[in-house]
């Protein structure tokens, strides 16, 4: 029998009630199996009451004068992080569960019908039915039983193409050409294959781990291109003066101070994210972090950032398509997922931004990056040796994700949400925590041979790796499982979270699992590497899966793609037409500012225009979100997301300080801009790259320092999207060429396509270009607010003005423009060298990088931060001038003029003004004075969009 | 040379802080050791061998139920008897930073060192979020035995979310009465707030720390260790900072159990 207990707070807020209305209250329920009522009773008044503020209740109703209760539970199988803490709990009152789970209860007072209540309940989304569900009737029993699944073969010689493809639909994610290779293998081996088998090359051979895209040859415009991936490598091997590790693992790896290196890796997380946002954005977290972590022998996480891009919270719910979620929804569960396992895991989350377009309404895009620290001797994974033992540690295997790696590779259909629903599950930060911990002790003990994160593909993709050169034998009986009754291609398949591979000499085999013990980590040895240059999967005696490791990893075909320029953007570039329509149905009177007349014409013209910009969803200020992020632990910051005089100003990178007793820093920053990208994607992605660094150099590093990081998230590369893909890879190349320093890692994410019926939405491509660096001392750097009143504030770098396409004071008027603002490459290094040297010299005050809401905004957030006002002078066309958003270039606040005349003798600058105490912003053109605006007042319009979302 | 004191920084799944209080404690002047709890209840180490016992910050088996719950009832159900012998002798002192707190009222141990008896507890913010931002907290003259010299008023970060210290008006009463509210929650006047954020959680009376009876358990909401450096303070460019004020407590504990 399952014992109930049930929790109220009754004294003090039920905040989770008032979410709702006054009327509703919530308990907590704990369903507790294989105890008597009198070790329930002490669990509930031990472990989950507490006599000062909560009430409690053994197999009765808690809630009693409540019309109506409704349940949310986990559904079963899903994995309740609570669990495994009350049953250790229970353990150390001396107390065994056999099962556990816990769940909440909504109590409606009042008079209201349970289908009212229910509804109220999916109407605020309470809830995701993928993963929880509303308890119809309380469950007689928690364990899962089940069958053991068996190994089926799958006759596949004998299936023509349209079976073939069939066999393909939903399930593998193969295309025909690829089915056919497979088919031919087994062919030649005189058998059929096992579904073990075939999952496993699906997955091996999809698009997210093998990246057919990137390693195709490409034919152009007619002309044949090298592959994408050898382009970025090539150039990238030519900066080497920093690397450690490029390409090789899971994250690239550049050398630090002292024997230390730095790794760092950025991942997406879209697909996931789209259907369930929580778990979603929580697991992609995990995973960045799995991927820092087994780099080399293992690093220490130290940093993260997180970036997205949604539709705009306001707009109208039947504009988003069938199987899409409400992006208010998501960005305010994609925010929960990281504060939720980024908060526990004790990592900073320290930079990131958010972004909006509309055409993210059929998907958005979930940036994840993760940064750490290891030795520089141990930053290269050893080569696993015959007789080498594969463990496995951390959580348990589940059905979770099962077809990960495969649907994240498939286009988003309105089916996508209800087939691929394994594909989501809960991420149990704790877990991995503590899995981190133990791996970090056996890695400074010298246990690790090398190490391999479970994710996408599960075990298959990283013991497939990891035995590649080898050839390994395991034994799947021998993995933890959550339940019974999974198949054993679902435990070789299945992506349950926070797991990895270590291998290690099997004389320091009996090492490493006492450290696991110390730490509460599970651990299993799974098998050995043994020399045959073979995959070999048992379960049992049973041989499920027996494939050769060269035709696994080298066996799938690689394509050569064609693609041309499209018509529509040919010649985009050279075009100067000023103005397009973004909106065809936008009338020229609604044109706010009246840019059609050549700009806002008097001072409430300006105001209003400047109001919708720093309230754009681009520009608006980031802090709640911010806050809700743990950015200090660790006790490394040096330069914080938001500082100045009320803390509220936002500064431009992160600095810490890794190694505590030391002055070295890492420095982390990074750029994206998804309508430029759409617009031209080279000059869009030059934009992006600049605009990483021009953020890593405005808060005091200097750019040789810095290593890249690649993310191109793309629509389905169809022949339109590889083109401009093409383009972008071409620019992130000569980026590289143009600064001499290399990307070191990165990722490409190809399935940005929504498709339903006739509809066909390409989300925005995204480059997002990371940076990471070092710098010898954190004290020589600076922040973005402005220091003082009277100061002269500058810009430097070459604004190209006129180029106005896609900036956001077009936007907010409904315009887009083509012609964006290109970077003068030949001058960027001299000025990114030029504003390093003036930090250094200790002569900038302040200095703030000029992105998206140009100038004005740049000016206005220092503002902020340094509680002041400042005069401004303008010397163009005054609209331009102000919101143009030409990237690399930065607004430095010095003492006087000579100082910037000192400083920027050899660059492009100007003298835009001079601070003052009065907190006003006043523009002057020649004598004639265009505005002058609020700080204050602008400040709380450029607040409010993310407060009235997050508090 | 006065010897290093030990300190033991108590380590569980979840725990994320151990590192920047173990450096703290050694810029201090300690021997600071991070000792998992699992080695304690294989009797690998003891707390017979340490004058200083820190609870450091993070989440504890993941804060489940409540905040720093599981391993309150950890340490309640195997170690009553060895923390009673610590803290009796009068060379000891005990801090608990932000979840190291919520243990330490939730084991029973503050305000009134009822071992195994809660007296207060903590709740969720008042705002219903988590918080991550430095706010200011001042020093009151309190029984804190340790802090009998220093006139702290510093600026710190917080970060949780579940930092509102709560109990019945009584236990409240016999906190003040007692002297025992050693830190509170004060706007930029240095006065007391109940006022959101510059008191991030609603705590009643502002309170942000406590010590127990003896005056030599602590315990602290915002975290000191974070502000081990200069430059950790979100404004130290501004205020041309060149101490870490977070070191002031730490210097101080070590200082007593030197002399005790």
């Amino acid at each position: 029998m399952i014992q109930t207990v049930r929790v109220q707070t009754v004294v003090g807020k039920d905040l989770r009630g008032e979410e709702i209305s006054n009327d509703v209250k919530t308990a907590r329920v704990y369903r507790l199996e294989g105890v008597n009522e009198k070790e329930a009773i002490i669990l509930a008044e031990k472990l989950f009451s507490e006599p000062i503020n909560q009430r409690y209740t053994l197999n009765e109703p808690i809630l009693k004068n409540a019309s109506q209760v409704i349940e949310i539970a986990y559904k079963p199988g899903v994995m309740n992080p609570e669990i495994a803490s009350i049953t250790k709990a229970a353990d150390d009152l001396r107390i065994r569960l056999k099962a556990a789970d816990s769940a909440f209860e909504y109590g409606f007072f009042g008079e209201i019908s349970k289908r009212e209540a229910k509804e109220i309940i999916k109407k605020l989304r309470l809830f995701n039915p993928l993963i929880e569900q509303i308890v119809a009737t309380p469950p007689k029993t928690l364990l899962i039983k089940g069958a053991l699944g068996k190994t089926a073969t799958i006759p596949i010689r004998s299936m023509g193409g349209k079976e073939l493809l069939t066999l393909s639909k939903d399930r593998l994610f193969l295309n025909l050409e690829e089915l056919k290779e497979i088919q031919a293998y087994f062919q030649k081996e005189k058998r059929d294959p096992t579904d073990c088998e075939l999952e496993t090359l699906a997955q091996t051979w999809s698009e997210h781990c093998l990246h057919k895209t990137f390693k195709a040859t490409l034919i152009v415009d007619g002309r044949k291109k090298p592959p994408l991936f050898s382009r970025i490598k090539e150039e990238a091997l030519k900066h080497k003066k920093h690397i450690v590790s490029a390409f090789v693992d899971n994250a690239g790896v550049m050398d630090f101070y002292d024997d230390f290196a730095i790794n760092g890796k950025v991942e997406t997380h879209n697909s996931p994210s789209a259907i369930e946002p929580y778990g979603g954005a929580m697991t992609g977290v995990g995973g960045v972090y799995r991927d820092v972590v087994a780099t080399g022998e293992s690093a220490k996480p130290i940093a993260s950032t997180d970036i997205f891009c949604f539709a705009p919270v306001d707009m109208d719910t039947k504009k988003i398509p069938p199987g899409s979620l409400p992006p208010l929804y998501l960005l305010k569960n994609v925010a929960r997922g990281v504060k939720d396992y980024g908060n526990r895991m004790g990592i900073p989350t320290n930079n990131g931004s958010v972004h909006f377009h509309k055409d993210f309404r059929a998907k958005p895009t979930v940036i994840v990056g993760a940064y750490g620290i290891l030795p520089k001797r141990k930053a290269k994974k050893g080569r696993p040796k015959t007789g080498d033992v594969i463990i496995v540690i951390g959580g348990r295997t589940g059905r979770d994700g099962i077809h990960g790696a495969t649907f994240s590779s498939a286009e988003m259909t309105e089916k996508t949400i209800t087939i691929n629903a394994t594909a989501v599950q809960i991420g149990n930060a704790i877990e991995e925590k503590r899995m981190f911990d133990a791996i970090l002790e056996a890695r400074d003990k010298n246990l690790i041979r090398a190490l391999q994160d479970c994710g996408a593909g599960g075990f298959s993709s990283a013991i497939g790796e990891i035995g590649e050169d080898l050839g390994t034998a395991v034994h799947l009986e021998k993995a933890p499982l959550k339940y019974a009754g999974l198949a054993p291609w679902e435990i070789w398949l299945s992506e349950s979270q926070e797991r990895m591979i270590v291998v290690v000499p099997k004389e320091k085999l009996n090492s490493f699992l006492k450290i696991c013990k110390k730490y509460n980590v599970e651990s299993a040895v799974l098998g050995t590497f043994d020399n045959d240059k073979k995959l070999k999967v048992f379960f049992k005696d049973k041989l499920a899966c027996n494939l050769d490791m060269q035709f696994l990893h080298h066996g799938c075909p690689i394509s050569v793609l064609q693609t041309t320029e499209p018509k529509h953007l040919r010649g985009a570039s050279s075009v100067s037409t000023l103005v397009k329509q973004a909106s065809s149905s936008v009338r020229s009177s609604e044109v706010a500012g009246g840019l059609l007349r050549g700009g806002p014409e008097n001072e409430n013209e300006w105001i209003d225009v400047l109001q919708k910009i720093i309230s754009h969803g681009n520009i608006c200020s980031k802090e709640s979100i911010v806050r809700r992020y743990d950015h200090t632990v660790q006790g490394t910051n040096a330069l914080q997301p938001y500082s100045g005089e009320l803390l509220d100003g936002p500064n431009d990178a992160a600095i810490i300080r890794p190694l505590l007793h030391k002055p070295y820093g890492m420095v982390v920053s990074h750029g994206l801009n998804p309508i430029l990208n759409n617009i031209d994607p080279y000059w869009g992605s030059i934009w992006a790259a600049t605009e990483g660094i021009a953020n890593y150099v405005a808060v005091g590093g200097n750019y040789k320092d810095a290593s890249l990081i690649n993310n191109y998230i793309w629509p389905f590369p169809d022949e339109e999207s590889l083109w401009s893909l093409d383009q972008s890879v071409d620019a992130v190349v000569d980026f590289m060429k143009t600064l001499k320093i290399p990307v070191i890692s990165g990722k490409d994410s190809l399935s940005s396509t929504y498709r339903s019926g006739g509809t066909v939405i390409k989300i925005p491509p995204v480059l997002c270009m990371s940076v990471f660096g070092k710098i010898k001392d954190v004290s020589k750097t600076v922040s973005a607010d402005f220091k003082k009143a009277g100061s002269v504030i500058c810009v430097v770098g070459a604004m190209d003005f006129n180029a106005m396409g896609g900036s956001i004071y077009f936007d907010v008027q409904r315009l887009l423009g083509e012609n964006i603002p290109k970077v003068n490459l030949k001058i960027l290094p001299t000025v990114l060298e030029t504003m390093h040297h003036a930090i250094q010299n200790d002569s900038v005050l302040a200095c703030h990088d000029i992105s998206e809401g140009g100038i004005f905004t740049t000016v206005f957030e220092m503002c902020i931060g340094g509680n002041i006002g400042a005069d401004i002078q303008i010397v163009e066309r005054p609209d331009f001038f102000l919101f143009n958003e030409t990237a690399g270039c930065f607004v430095v606040e010095v003492r006087d003029e000579k100082t910037a005349r000192t400083l920027f003798i050899n660059v492009p600058y100007t003298i835009l003004g001079k601070t003052k105490k009065e907190k006003i912003i006043s523009a002057k053109q020649d004598k004639t004075t265009l505005f002058a605006a609020d700080v204050d007042k602008l400040k709380q319009v450029w607040q409010k969009p993310m407060r009235e979302i997050f508090g | 040379m006065m010897t290093k004191p030990n300190v033991l920084v108590l380590f569980a799944d979840g725990t994320n802080t151990e590192q920047e209080s173990a450096y703290a404690f050694t810029l201090a002047g300690g021997k600071a050791e991070i000792v998992h709890v699992n080695q304690l209840r294989n009797k690998e180490k003891k707390f017979s061998d340490f004058q200083i016992l820190a609870l450091p910050g993070g989440f504890a088996y993941g804060d489940d139920i409540v905040s720093g719950k599981i391993l309150a009832v950890e340490l309640t159900s195997f170690f009553s008897e060895e923390i009673k012998k610590f803290i009796d002798r009068k060379d000891t002192l005990v801090i608990g930073i932000c979840n190291g707190f919520q243990v330490l009222v939730r084991t029973g141990l503050l305000p009134f060192r009822n071992i195994g008896t809660m007296d207060a507890t903590f709740t969720k913010n008042d705002s219903g979020l988590f918080e991550c931002r430095w706010i200011k907290i001042k020093q009151e003259k309190s029984t804190c035995v340790f802090l009998k010299d220093t006139h702290i008023s510093m600026d710190v970060s917080v970060n949780h979310g579940e930092g509102k210290f709560f109990a019945s008006p009584n236990i409240i009463k016999k906190v003040e009465d007692e002297n025992l509210v050693v830190f509170r929650y004060v706007d930029t006047n240095g006065n007391p707030t109940s006022v959101y954020p510059d008191n991030p959680n609603g705590s009643t009376n502002a309170i942000a720390g406590i010590c127990d009876t003896t005056g030599r358990i602590l315990g602290i909401m915002p975290h000191p260790e974070k502000f081990n450096h200069p430059t950790n303070h979100p404004n130290w460019r501004r205020l041309q900072l060149k101490k870490a004020h977070g070191l002031t407590i730490f210097e101080n504990m070590i200082n007593y159990v030197q002399k005790a």
